[in-house]
């Protein structure tokens, strides 16, 4: 196994695109150092892309905000913008793992884990996040929703991998929120969540909605269905029992022993019902 | 894997470190193994448990997600960086006031993530230190007490003033061993070794049941580059069976043949040091071949036998009978029916099995994590064929057992490969290892029906059990002798039949776990419990206090009881029950509903009806120093503390004057296991009489009264009466044995009866009492359960250490919250903790404790046990909270939310 620093993301192409064998992208590390220990991978190249210019910065752009890929959580929840447009996105990353875990782990690693409970990704897909993707081709924008491929797998082609992600501006109004069911109260995985963003007109009308569902499917879930129920609502109960029921149809999760189908299923509903509440709420200011 | 290694340059606790690493070796790796610095902890390897938490650049990082890349030009803080000058840091002395480290392993984690908080915000709410720490786990503490350290750092606390001589016993002092615990300097298994220790690799079964055979190892060894040697079950040159209850010894060292569960060793590869790090276990020559495998207790009834000497795959049965329950419960006025059913829980200490072996002359010398050294000898010479006097166990620091540890792990395994290449050796098992091949507490299936009267007095109880002993016998039999004993509660019934049987499957081996299947039989009693005061319209509280035991009564096993406790820790309750129940009433309106539980237990302690004696000796040097040999292990619970206080008020010495030696079995007596909470009684009452035996030779020898004051030291014993004082020159006396001037060494055997064929008799000589009161929240649509407070009381007899017994009943609650509500080993698809979860800093509540004191004139100085009486009650009061809340019982554990949500729909079905 080969180990390199990219000085350059062109660097970190090349190297990525000339390696014939398996190569991995080292961000904040925490979930390649613990593959690599378990043997779980035994890539031929690492490539850390820490110290590439600009991978750790945060910039605001037409309205909204580039994150850089190596930014970590911690440093994503000091930025009082982002938390500002997009709490929910904020409150996902924030809630992997410890104060240790924050320190390292970023939002493009926790995607490109491709993990179906990834905390980040619900809230992300709902603020319909883009990718940006350098490759040997050049760069190109992803819709996040697009990345995963199923449970460690992704959608990146040979010699790619993603530089920044951008969350969009959004009009007055608007807000999002994320929540996930874990059976303890700290560090653990999700056995289901919900990222909502929605946007709240002058008269109290929601005007736009995105719902997607974390944990209950082999990849993140975006329900229109349940965008559908709330838009055009005052954000009733009526409103939201329809999008509850809109996301415990549309759940297809397993069954194991951290929970039953029929338990999944009903929960991916209550979360979505709480986490439209909470967003709601924050958009009324 | 290999990797090209490169210079990492970086500071460690203020000192420049150049070192050749590989880029994405960890960092947790680099300081243990390659700097020595061994304060820093490792106990999943995974980010999961932040026992190896530093700081880098003043933030907390798991040290094992962290590579060397990425340290370079960076300052590393370890725990060996927190004292100054030799002098603790003020949250150190924190920790050692507030009783915040048990065993110890979790407590440099706990403490770098505690130092990085405090940088700055000096002094943090008790949220503000959960939400930093929560990233460690804890399985000792309960983690009260760790957030009681962590926001009190900031206050310059005096030095506690030492215990004057004759005052040890009731004070709340520090525990001696704890100092070594906050500086990083305390050796734990994995933390020393011999200088190029060969790295012992297990090979393990993928399977839960399948034959195998190798293929040719030696030339795979030839061809592997890195091993030394390779060992199968053929190279044991002693009997290849081992097992804590010698009659029922029949689990090999390495499988021959056959492997009888998921993990079970096979074969022992023997790696050059530093091969470790390159090694592919997966190319070793092994071919499997997988068989039918019985996991379920039930269909193994009627399975092959995975013993063959056991049809049925019946390990044994235990009984119980008295009066006739049959009537009894024909003629009651109320009868509760029900059925629970338990999972495999982990120990989960932090620490994984781990230790070293090297040759000293003829003897074999192992270093090890233990809860029983003397044990570990016999069992490993029996084994190794050797002579026990050519076999030394030398306890390192134990970082958490919950009786997992009583069981032989690695000692066999790494004393093999240094008996037969004559080299040092090292075995440190990762988390994986340690999962898979380490005993579990008994998953139980149990009904049960008790009736009463029409006034609400138990006239009857049966009780019956299947307990999944999984495939060795380990503890079986003692589970299945213990819970009929006990499956009565502290209550009296008289009439009464209970049976338990552990059956054979091919799971994880259940063998020993806090309260040896008791506090699984007290969830199926407690439960009736409340319904049958709800069927007699009686309070719960008050229908305990009706049933409870008393003075003079006796009990399913027709012992007449004296010292009984269980009415003084119930009536204790009585004020804050009230409170409860109110606090309860007042929920506000919406899906989130209150509870309050209440259950009690009742524990004897020492072996169930056979003997168990402890051995203690004292001595005194020329120099004047007393030397207590304390061959207790200590796990955390706090043996070296509250022995040495007995000791210290016997003797009639000042705690502070007192060095421990042991345990090791080359210089201490046999203190027998740190088992069954029997240490503090049964140990202590050894230690007790060799205090007091050396205090009366010292006395004779000055022909001085008893009464007399003794002062040690400077070469001299000076003996005050009050009248005179009398000075013996201890250079003038003839050392004796182990070169002491004078030495005493005393055993105690509780004095028990064998039970006869319906298990009437006298099991234990001391019981210990308790009764908690749990208060929770359910929110109805998701299931999940909020604990708002514990309160318990517990009856201790005399209270050695209040420190460590809060300590010891905060811990146990938390091992019963998570029995109650997470924990659930299910082999191969939780073997490491992110899978399996036990509770972390939000899971366990504030917590009350009432310590009761009613002396039993059989424990020294009146003290009981309490080591597993603690989290008896825990689990069932949380079920009985749950269906207060919501009406629904939840029979199935752990209690998830899934399981919760369930009872509450199919109550509303
Ligand atoms: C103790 C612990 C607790 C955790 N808890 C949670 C949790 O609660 N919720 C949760 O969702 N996750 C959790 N995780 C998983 C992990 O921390 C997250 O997935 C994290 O966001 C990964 O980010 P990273 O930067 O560390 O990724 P890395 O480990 O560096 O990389 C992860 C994967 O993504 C690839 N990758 C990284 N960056 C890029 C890139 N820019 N382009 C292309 N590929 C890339 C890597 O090659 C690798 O395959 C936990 C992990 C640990 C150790
Ligand atoms: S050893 Fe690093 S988190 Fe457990
Ligand atoms: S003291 Fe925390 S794990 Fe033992």
């Amino acid at each position: 196994m080969r180990f390199e620093v990219a000085a350059s993301v062109a660097e970190a192409v090349r190297m990525l695109a000339a390696e014939p064998g398996t190569t991995r992208v080292l961000a904040g590390g925490t979930d390649v150092l613990v593959q690599l220990r378990s043997g779980l991978v035994e890539p031929d190249l690492v490539v850390d892309i820490k110290r590439i210019d600009g991978m750790r910065e945060i910039r605001a752009e037409d309205g909204g905000f580039r994150i850089g890929a190596a930014v970590s959580g911690a440093e994503l929840g000091e930025d009082a913008g982002v938390r500002a447009l997009w709490p929910g996105v904020v409150e996902g990353m924030e809630l992997i793992g410890s104060t240790q875990v924050q320190g390292r782990a970023t939002l493009a690693g926790n995607l490109c884990n491709a993990s179906p409970a990834a905390d980040s990704v619900p809230a992300m897909v709902a603020a319909d996040a883009v990718a940006r993707v350098a490759g040997p081709a050049g760069e190109r924008d992803v819709p996040v929703a697009q990345i995963p491929a199923g449970p460690g797998k992704t959608t990146l082609a040979k010699g790619e991998f993603i530089v920044s992600i951008f969350l969009p501006a959004r009009p007055a109004g608007s807000a999002d929120a994320y929540l996930r069911f874990i059976p303890r109260t700290e560090m653990d995985i999700a056995v289901c969540s919900a990222g909502v963003s929605l946007t709240i007109g002058g008269d109290g009308t929601c005007t736009a909605a995105r719902v997607a569902l974390g944990a209950v499917a082999p990849t993140v879930l975006l329900v229109p269905d349940a965008a559908a129920a709330l838009i055009g609502s005052k954000l009733d109960d009526a409103a939201l029992d329809a999008l509850a029921a809109a996301c415990s149809a549309a759940a297809k999760p397993i069954d194991d022993k951290r929970g039953t189908v029929a338990f999944r299923k009903k929960v991916a509903g209550v979360l979505a019902r709480r986490a439209a509440v909470i967003a709601a709420e924050r958009a009324r200011g | 894997m290999s990797f090209d290694t490169r210079p990492a340059a970086f500071t460690v606790n203020g000192r420049q470190v150049e070192i050749e690493a590989a880029p994405t070796e960890r960092l947790s790796h680099l300081l243990r193994e390659r700097l020595g610095l061994t304060g820093t902890k490792v106990g999943c390897d995974a980010g999961d448990c932040g026992a190896c938490t530093v700081l880098v650049d003043g933030m907390p990082q798991c040290a094992c997600l962290m590579p060397a890349a990425r340290v370079a030009g960076r300052q590393v803080t370890t725990v060996e960086g927190l004292a100054s000058d030799g002098r603790l840091s003020a949250l150190q002395a924190a920790f050692l006031r507030h009783g915040a480290a048990q065993c110890g392993i979790c407590t440099p984690g706990m403490l770098m993530a505690a130092a990085a908080l405090l940088s700055v915000n000096p002094r943090p709410a008790p949220a503000e230190a959960e939400a930093a720490l929560g990233g460690v786990l804890c399985r000792c503490t309960g983690y009260r007490k760790i957030v009681a350290a962590v926001c009190d750092a900031w206050a310059d606390a005096p030095r506690p003033a030492p215990v004057p001589a004759g005052r040890a016993v009731g004070a709340p002092v520090a525990r001696l061993d704890g100092p070594p615990k906050v500086t990083g300097a305390d050796v734990f298994g994995a933390d020393r070794w011999p200088a190029g220790a060969l790295w012992v690799h297990v090979i393990r079964s993928p399977h839960h049941h399948a034959d195998f055979s190798f293929g040719d190892l030696a030339a795979w060894q030839a061809a592997t580059p890195g091993v030394a040697a390779v060992f199968t079950a053929a190279d044991i040159p002693g009997r290849n069976a081992f097992g804590v209850i010698p009659p029922f010894a029949d689990q090999p060292a390495l499988a021959v043949d056959a492997a009888r569960f998921r993990g079970e060793a096979v074969a022992l590869v023997a790696l050059e040091p530093g091969a470790a790090e390159d090694f592919d276990a997966t190319a070793f020559p092994v071919t499997w071949e997988e068989l039918p495998a019985a996991l379920d207790p039930e269909a193994a009834k009627s399975a092959p036998a995975i013993h063959p000497a056991r049809p049925g795959n019946l390990l044994i049965r235990g009984l119980v009978r008295r009066g006739d329950p049959d009537a009894a419960l024909a003629a009651a006025a109320h009868v509760a029916e029900g059925a629970i059913e338990t999972a495999y829980v982990e120990h989960a200490y932090i620490e994984p099995e781990a230790g070293c072996a090297y040759m000293d002359g003829e003897t074999l010398v192992i270093h090890t994590c233990t809860q029983a050294p003397h044990m570990d000898r016999d069992d490993t010479a029996v084994m190794l064929g050797l002579p026990p006097e050519r076999v030394r166990i030398v306890a390192t620091s134990t970082g958490g057992g919950f009786g997992s540890k009583l069981d032989i792990s690695i000692q066999p395994l790494v004393g093999l490969v240094t008996l037969k290449t004559g080299r040092p050796a090292r075995i440190v098992y990762t988390r994986g290892d340690s999962m898979r091949s380490t005993t579990k507490r008994h998953p139980a299936r149990m009904r049960a029906r008790i009736g009463t009267d029409a006034a609400g007095r138990v006239t009857g109880q049966v009780f019956d059990g299947d307990f999944n002993t999984g495939a060795y016998a380990s503890w079986g039999p003692t589970v299945a002798n213990r819970v009929p004993v006990h499956a009565s509660g502290p209550y009296s019934v008289p009439n009464y039949r209970a049976e338990a049987r552990a059956i054979h499957t091919n799971g994880p081996i259940a063998g020993a776990f806090r309260g040896f299947g008791v506090p699984q039989a007290t969830i199926m009693q407690e439960v009736l419990y409340d319904q049958l005061a709800a069927d007699a319209g009686i309070d719960r509280l008050a229908f305990r206090q009706l049933n409870a035991l008393t003075d003079g009564e006796s009990t399913v096993c027709g012992q007449r009881l004296s010292a009984v406790g269980i009415g003084a820790c119930l009536a204790a309750l009585e004020g804050p029950w009230s409170e409860a129940l109110a606090w309860a009433a007042d929920a506000p309106a919406g899906p989130v509903t209150r509870g309050v539980g209440i259950a009690s237990c009742w524990y004897g302690c020492g072996n169930t009806a056979l003997p168990n004696p402890s051995t203690i000796r004292i001595g005194v040097t020329a120099a004047g120093e007393v030397v207590l040999h304390q061959g207790a292990a200590d796990i955390g619970q706090g043996a070296n503390t509250v022995i040495a206080q007995i000791a210290a008020d016997a003797l009639g010495v000042a705690l502070g004057a007192i060095r421990l030696v042991g345990p090791d079995t080359a210089f201490t007596p046999d203190a027998g296991k740190t088992s069954a909470s029997r240490q503090t009684y049964v140990s202590g009452r050894a230690a007790e009489a060799a205090g007091r035996a050396l205090r009366s030779a010292i006395l004779r020898h000055a022909n001085v009264a008893e009464g007399a004051s003794l002062g040690f030291g400077q070469g001299t014993i000076v003996i005050d009466d009050g009248a005179a004082r009398h000075v013996i020159d201890l250079a003038a006396l003839a050392e004796g044995r182990d070169g002491y001037v004078f030495a005493a060494e005393e055993t105690y055997d509780p004095p028990t009866t064998a039970l006869d064929a319906d298990g009437q008799g006298t099991p234990y000589a001391v019981y210990g009492y308790g009764a908690q009161i749990v208060e929770l929240s359910v929110d109805t649509r998701l299931g999940t359960v909020k604990l708002h407070r514990i309160t318990a009381a517990h009856d201790l007899g005399r209270v050695i250490n209040p420190v460590l017994a809060e300590g010891q009943i905060e811990g146990g609650i938390a091992q019963g919250i998570g029995l109650a509500l997470m924990e659930d080993y299910v082999p191969g698809r939780t073997e490491n903790l992110h899978d399996y979860l036990i509770p972390t800093f939000g899971d366990v509540p504030e917590i009350h404790h009432i310590l009761i004191e009613k002396p039993d004139p059989e424990g020294p100085f009146g003290a009981k046990g309490l080591g597993e009486h603690v989290l008896i009650p825990t689990a069932p009061a949380i079920l009985n909270a749950i269906r207060h809340a919501t009406g629904a019982l939840v029979t199935r554990l752990p209690a998830t939310p899934d399981r919760v949500l369930a009872a509450i729909r199919s109550k509303g079905a």
